[in-house]
């Protein structure tokens, strides 16, 4: 049969079935009445295409277009990330605890900041200018004990003053210091006793520093400007050490309060 | 003129029936192998989907945990489900269109058995721990040259058949047929060669595997799904396709943005920075081809409202085109950035899966099943109810899972954003979702009980010998089952 066969239309297929089931019945009706029934496959179909769907088509495109524009160069193979792809932080992210260091490395950071003060006259390598203002790096005074020291600070220092075997008289004395903070003023000792050469290895932590204070504080009895320390007077009432707790250089400090943290937030 | 015309109107009226005849034992065996394979696809899918919120659920059954279920629930509706009713609609469909009778059916039949226990053997494999891990792929690497194989022969005679057919004419259902079977082979040889036998980065082999996906999705199952919808809609309303320029602009848009989608999966990996953003671009711009269809499609019935009610072929048709718009614009949706960074780690990429092979892909294929199954088993369909509850259980149950999949990932995506949160709250937040999902899973699994139960008895010959085709109208005052058979009374008049 098939080669016989020749379709009605071969530009169309499938369509050049009978619809009219009667004519058919005789040839196919009792096996195949689904298949009788069928109707053609027309695809003549010319209607206009629809305006919406060009335009959403084309908002489509817009947006594609904006896809692919956020994917920079195109066929570049060497760009592995997209700027900003990195996400946004959730809240709270990012804030890690208070920041904290070893006491000595923040002690001497910040103190060589205060250095800054001194630094006019004892020059900023800690030696003095070797005629009118005597060396820091060495010096007995520097090294000692920790009351002499802030106490020089504290007051100032009138008459002559014997450093490294020589004897130094600056017109004026030196003037005392209006370090009044006690975080500064042990973070300044601690810097001294440990540059220019210097090496005693402790801290002067804030406790004592707070102690050297009060003994200021006690020997001006509420002057705004008492009167300058002298070589004699250091050496009788303040040849000691501050009181405090000695801690070890290498303990962590919470870098707000000067306070030793937990051992967990060390690790850093 | 007129009786040459009525001779060759006989002939061809002959031709059909004898093209059906020869196509009969393959459709019928891959149409029936792919409604069993679904079905255990779907109760995977239950399993696995029930484990996504109820992680204790047969918790202690080994070769059912959620990494097994899931992998054998995709792969059996991929390559089991799919790939089968694909398979009988295109070889079916081809034959027709082409006005060739089958000349290979046995080797049809045949290759189809080595195809089903290519996949029965994959599935055990991926049961047993043997899978591969690489999504839609978990078949050990040994089953992908066999079911390549296979696939060569089946396909083998509908290309000859097109090759060989009389006239120049090419039907846009043809157009569709033939793209898809000539883009199964690439995209699956391609990805398999890539992934298992070159020694490629393992970043760039996820790039390859989310390209696989969704290319087999754009370039395979869409395509069978839009033949059969471009044929079945002329067909039983017998009007001409509302414009035939637009639907091969459609095809050739398919066709030039298909091959691009997949990469944005990866966005934001470490491969070459424009691949995800071409695949995002490629994926938003598939809603033009979805839209054209659509369209087209729904133009031609327009004003047939009562024939689609009626007509179980066409009701299908226009549920799985709208399956076809819902997943363009789910493209667009899921695949602009703002989208992609909740889509991209979440159960939204499932959804838009299921979406394209049930909601698009399968709803026509039973359109095709429930017109042609009729035609070559030469019996109507026996039960209206049963078509019914197919109909709306899988038309409402596709949707509640769409729907679930896509805003609870949306929101499982959302959570995901709180990078220094635990993951398992943003697993949490899909529970609800998860339930609505497995629930809707028990009711598609309940519509392909029975429609795989009116396919066995429709193979089994046991359809109604009548006239008139299994519509959907209720006959109140008559049989639950439409106008009885009347074939052996019209005989018995004529003898």
């Amino acid at each position: 049969m098939s080669d016989s066969y020749q379709p009605i239309d071969p530009l169309r297929p499938d369509l050049d079935e009978g619809t009219n089931v009667a004519q058919t019945h005789g040839a196919v009706l009792a096996d195949n009445a689904a298949i009788s029934r069928e109707r053609r496959v027309r695809e003549n179909g010319m209607e206009p295409v629809s305006l919406w769907v060009i335009v959403s088509s084309a908002f489509v495109l817009l947006v594609a277009g904006a896809v692919l524009n956020a994917g920079g160069g195109l066929f570049n193979y060497n760009e592995y990330r997209v700027n900003g792809y990195v996400q946004r932080d959730a809240p709270g992210v990012g804030d890690s605890g208070p920041a904290t260091a070893p006491i000595m490395d923040a002690l001497v950071k910040n103190g060589s900041k205060v250095y800054s003060t001194c630094s006019g006259c004892h020059q900023g390598d800690g030696m003095g200018d070797g005629a009118s203002y005597p060396p820091l790096g060495g010096s007995e005074w520097v090294t000692g004990d920790t009351e002499q020291l802030a106490m020089i600070i504290l007051s100032g220092v009138n008459g002559a003053i014997t450093v490294n075997g020589r004897t130094w008289n600056t017109p004026g004395g030196m003037p005392a210091q209006p370090l009044r903070d006690p975080v500064q003023l042990a973070s300044v000792m601690t810097y001294l006793r440990n540059s220019f050469g210097n090496s005693t290895g402790d801290v002067v932590t804030p406790e004592m520093a707070a102690a050297a204070l009060e003994i200021y504080n006690e020997k001006a009895g509420g002057s705004p400007t008492p009167p300058q320390v002298t070589e004699a007077e250091l050496k009788a009432d303040h040849g000691k050490m501050l009181s405090g707790e000695v801690m070890d250089p290498a303990t962590v400090v919470d870098l707000e309060t000067f306070q030793p943290v937990e051992a967990a937030g060390a690790a850093e | 003129m007129a009786t040459d015309s009525d001779t060759i109107k006989h002939a061809d009226d002959d031709l059909r029936p004898l093209i059906d005849r020869s196509l009969r034992h393959p459709v019928m065996f891959f149409f029936t192998s792919a409604a069993a394979w679904l079905a255990v696809a779907l109760i995977l899918g239950i399993v696995a989907s029930a484990k996504t919120h109820a992680p204790e659920f047969m918790g202690n059954v080994g070769w059912l945990v959620y990494g097994k279920a899931y992998a054998a629930h995709l792969n059996t509706l991929v390559y089991g489900w799919g790939c089968q009713a694909a398979f009988g609609v295109i070889i079916w469909l081809m034959a027709r269109l082409s006005r060739k009778e089958c000349r290979n059916p046995g080797t049809i039949l045949l290759v189809g058995h080595v195809w089903n226990f290519a996949v029965l053997y994959g599935v055990i494999a991926i049961l047993s721990g043997g899978g591969t891990g690489v999504p839609w792929m978990e078949f050990p690497a040994a089953v992908w040259p066999v079911l390549l194989i296979s696939y060569v022969f089946i396909m083998a005679g509908s290309v000859v058949q097109f090759r060989c057919k009389e006239g120049g004419h090419t039907y846009i259902s043809q157009w569709y047929l033939l793209g898809a079977i000539i883009w199964f082979p690439w995209v699956f040889t391609t990805a398999n060669i890539l992934i298992f036998h070159f020694n490629g980065h393992p970043v760039m082999d996820a790039g390859i595997n989310a390209w696989f996906k969704s290319t087999l999705i754009l370039l395979f199952f869409v395509p069978v799904g839009v033949a059969a919808a471009y044929y079945l809609a002329p067909k039983v309303t017998g009007r001409p396709v509302h414009s035939y320029a637009l639907a091969q602009m459609g095809f050739w848009a398919l066709a030039a943005i298909g091959p691009w989608t997949g990469m944005q999966k990866l966005a934001g990996a470490p491969i070459p920075q424009f691949l995800p953003y071409v695949g995002a671009a490629a994926t938003v711009l598939f809603f033009i081809p979805a839209v054209t269809v659509a369209v087209n499609i729904l133009k031609t019935v327009a004003g047939h409202a009562s024939t689609v009610a009626a007509s179980p072929t066409l009701r299908f048709t226009i549920a799985g085109i709208f399956g076809l718009l819902a997943l363009g614009v789910m493209g667009v949706c899921l695949n602009f950035p703002a989208g992609l960074r909740f889509s991209q780690f979440s159960i939204a990429g499932y959804g838009f899966e299921i979406l394209a092979i049930y909601g698009c892909f399968s709803m026509c294929s039973f359109a095709a099943m429930y017109f042609i199954v009729p035609r070559i088993t030469r019996r109507e369909w026996l039960s209206r109810r049963f078509i019914s509850w197919h109909f709306y259980l899988s038309a409402y149950g596709v949707a509640t899972i769409v729907i679930c999949t896509i805003g609870g990932g949306l929101m499982q995506g959302a959570a995901q954003e709180y990078w220094n949160m635990p993951w398992s709250d943003a697993a949490t937040r899909q529970y609800a979702y998860g339930w609505g999902t497995t629930v809707s899973w028990l009711f598609i699994l309940f519509a392909n009980v029975f429609f795989l139960l009116h396919l066995l008895l429709m193979w089994a010959r046991l359809g109604r010998r009548s006239q008139h085709p299994t519509l959907l109208h209720k006959h109140h005052s008559e049989s639950p089952h439409g106008p009885e058979g009347d074939i052996d009374e019209i005989q018995a008049a004529n003898a």
